[in-house]
């Protein structure tokens, strides 16, 4: 079976690279960071965790972007694609030509998922690249105060991003994983992909209701900070632990369901 | 195009008691089929008589609600992948990836039957469907026509032992036509199953030896094209100097079933050639000059007509 999910997966990055939409989402987040190093420019600095480093170094610039794009960037993108992913396919009528070939509809679902994982991995990477790029650049490649005040090398704090960043895709997945699940229900792109952003943005609505405080560190918005434990001192854990397993609470029961329902339906498109 | 070997001697298409409803109306209802090795086997119906929702449910797409499938001995719902191999289908209309070229097109279908289908398989049946010279193009630019072609190809890359089309001919020109006839006959001389469905008789009967007939849900006949033709009677269209006094004498001869005034002609329903003998002898000694005897093509229209015994046309469902 994992054979056949690798086949269905490297169908599915064929697929996505041949596709225009693809390749805007990656320009988006790549040129988003861009645009917001010129505001950064000639605004001065944005109040937030290593916020202070702006202007000073580059080094982090990509975490201070992610702070201020809260959940709607990577929703947007999580949106587009995973909202997409089997609706699109459902509508053009090829979902019933790939599944009289030798996949399973396990396998292809799963090839998809993994697929859309990648795709969003790949996009926060290019934004990670592309930030840190930019911001050494703009600022130079020094050492990084961090969030409780301490002085890091600047190779240490680069080090510290890839993992950062990895941590923030985490909260990201669990919500493409719901526009999956909205994209196998419904079987159309254009409500997965509404759905889906009106998803995220119910989770930050409900991130500012004082009356669940209690709840609040479960949310799944509250992960999209989980990476901040890595830049403090001394380094914690209990974020990081928390972001896996509340991501994984978010995105598995979306995922298992979609399965359930796809290997239940029938194909009449 | 080499046919994918298999050691089964099952059948290659073998479903008992089908039925399948959708929202409580009954799109097919107890269809038994029994497709040999080796033959051309056709499905017709009109539209909405459950051509497409049978062919759906032997390709796995749909659930039947009750009936058993098997495609080589194999279930399609309880072992999806062993059914399956050694099958492919297109239902309804060829749908396939409209940013991808052609030849893109066959290289990740067939990535996905991880039977080893190299690239000269894939050129061998673009080849074959005539499509070589515009693989590289977008399937956005393709007409209908070579779409169908494309999905043709897209089903052979699969070296397929049994292929199932659904109205293949649909959106083809003659010429098209003819190309799709002379190549399931190929395909047939080199022991491919084809199981063919379409709404047109005539599309049918000079590939396939025999057929099952599909009106509101439910199978109207099973056999051979001979023994339907024989079924639906002989009828001939009949231009003659005097038609009135012409019908009068038809009417009389033995062995004449049918016969009405259509116009200035007279249609009329023979049992066999002694009948129809009779009827010239008839004519000729009552001095009417005859201007033609015209065979009339059998119809699945009248087809449906004999066999549903004057019932009104099938009422569609959904197919």
């Amino acid at each position: 079976m994992i054979g056949r999910i690798y086949v269905a997966y490297r169908g599915e990055l064929f697929k996505l690279l041949a596709q225009k939409r693809t390749w805007l989402g990656f320009a988006a987040a790549t040129i988003g960071p861009i645009v917001y190093l010129a505001l950064e420019l000639a605004q001065g600095p944005p109040k937030g965790p290593l916020a202070n480093n702006i202007g000073h170094t580059g080094v982090g610039f990509a975490l201070v972007v992610v702070k201020l794009i809260a959940v709607f960037g990577p929703a947007v993108i999580a949106a587009l694609v995973a909202g997409d992913i089997v609706a699109s396919e459902h509508e053009a009528g090829t979902l019933k030509t790939v599944l009289t070939r030798s996949l399973s509809r396990n396998d292809l679902l799963l090839g998809k998922l993994l697929a859309l994982f990648t795709y969003l991995a790949m996009a926060l990477a290019a934004f990670f690249v592309v930030s840190t790029i930019a911001g050494v650049i703009a600022w130079g490649f020094h050492p990084l105060v961090n969030i409780s005040g301490e002085r890091i090398s600047a190779l240490h704090a680069l080090a510290l991003d890839v993992p950062a960043v990895m941590i923030y895709t985490l909260p990201v997945i669990a919500i493409a994983s719901f526009g999956f699940f909205l994209s196998v229900v419904t079987g159309q792109s254009v409500p997965a992909v509404g759905g889906t952003l009106i998803y995220a943005m119910s989770l930050q609505g409900v991130a500012v209701i004082s009356a669940i405080k209690g709840a609040h560190p479960y949310l799944l918005t509250n992960q999209l900070t989980a990476w901040h434990d890595l830049f403090q001192t001394p380094t914690g854990g209990d974020l990081i632990v928390r972001a896996v397993w509340v991501s994984a609470a978010f995105a598995l029961p979306p995922i298992i369901a979609a399965l359930v329902i796809f290997n239940r339906r029938d194909i009449a498109v | 195009m080499s046919v994918r070997p298999g050691p089964s001697d099952a059948h290659p298409i073998e479903a008992h008691g089908l039925a399948k409803a959708y929202r409580g109306r009954p799109a097919v209802d107890g269809v038994d089929l029994l497709v040999r090795p080796g033959e051309i086997y056709g499905f017709l119906g009109p539209n909405g008589a459950g051509k497409t929702t049978t062919m759906r449910m032997l390709l796995g797409l749909v659930r039947p609600d009750a009936g058993t499938i098997r495609l080589f001995g194999r279930d399609p719902h309880r072992d999806e992948l062993g059914a399956r191999a050694g099958v492919a289908g297109i239902i309804e209309e060829p749908r396939l990836y409209s940013y991808l070229s052609g030849r893109r097109n066959l290289k990740l279908l067939s990535s996905y039957d991880r039977i080893g289908s190299g690239p000269e398989v894939i050129e061998e049946a673009l080849d074959l469907v005539e499509l070589t010279e515009r693989a590289g193009d977008r399937v956005s630019e393709y007409s209908q026509g070579m779409r169908q072609r494309l999905g043709i190809a897209s089903c052979l890359v699969r070296r397929p032992r049994l292929m199932l089309l659904d109205e293949p001919a649909n959106g083809l020109d003659p010429a098209g036509i003819r190309f799709l006839r002379g190549l399931l006959r190929d395909l047939a001389e080199r022991g491919m199953t084809v199981f063919l469905s379409s709404h047109l008789l005539a599309e049918v009967q000079e590939l396939c030896e025999r057929v099952a007939i599909i009106a509101s849900g439910r199978i109207v006949y099973e056999g051979s094209l001979e023994e339907l033709r024989a079924r639906a009677g002989r009828r001939y269209r009949l231009s003659v100097s005097d038609p009135r006094r012409a019908l009068s004498l038809c009417a009389a001869v033995p062995g004449i079933t049918d016969v009405a005034l259509a116009g200035e002609q007279v249609e009329l329903a023979v049992s066999g050639d002694d009948a129809l003998l009779a009827v010239t002898r008839a004519l000729v000694e009552a001095r009417l000059v005859m201007h033609a005897l015209v065979p009339e093509q059998l119809t699945l229209e009248r087809v449906f007509f004999e066999l549903t015994e004057h019932s009104p046309a099938p009422a569609a469902v959904a197919a």
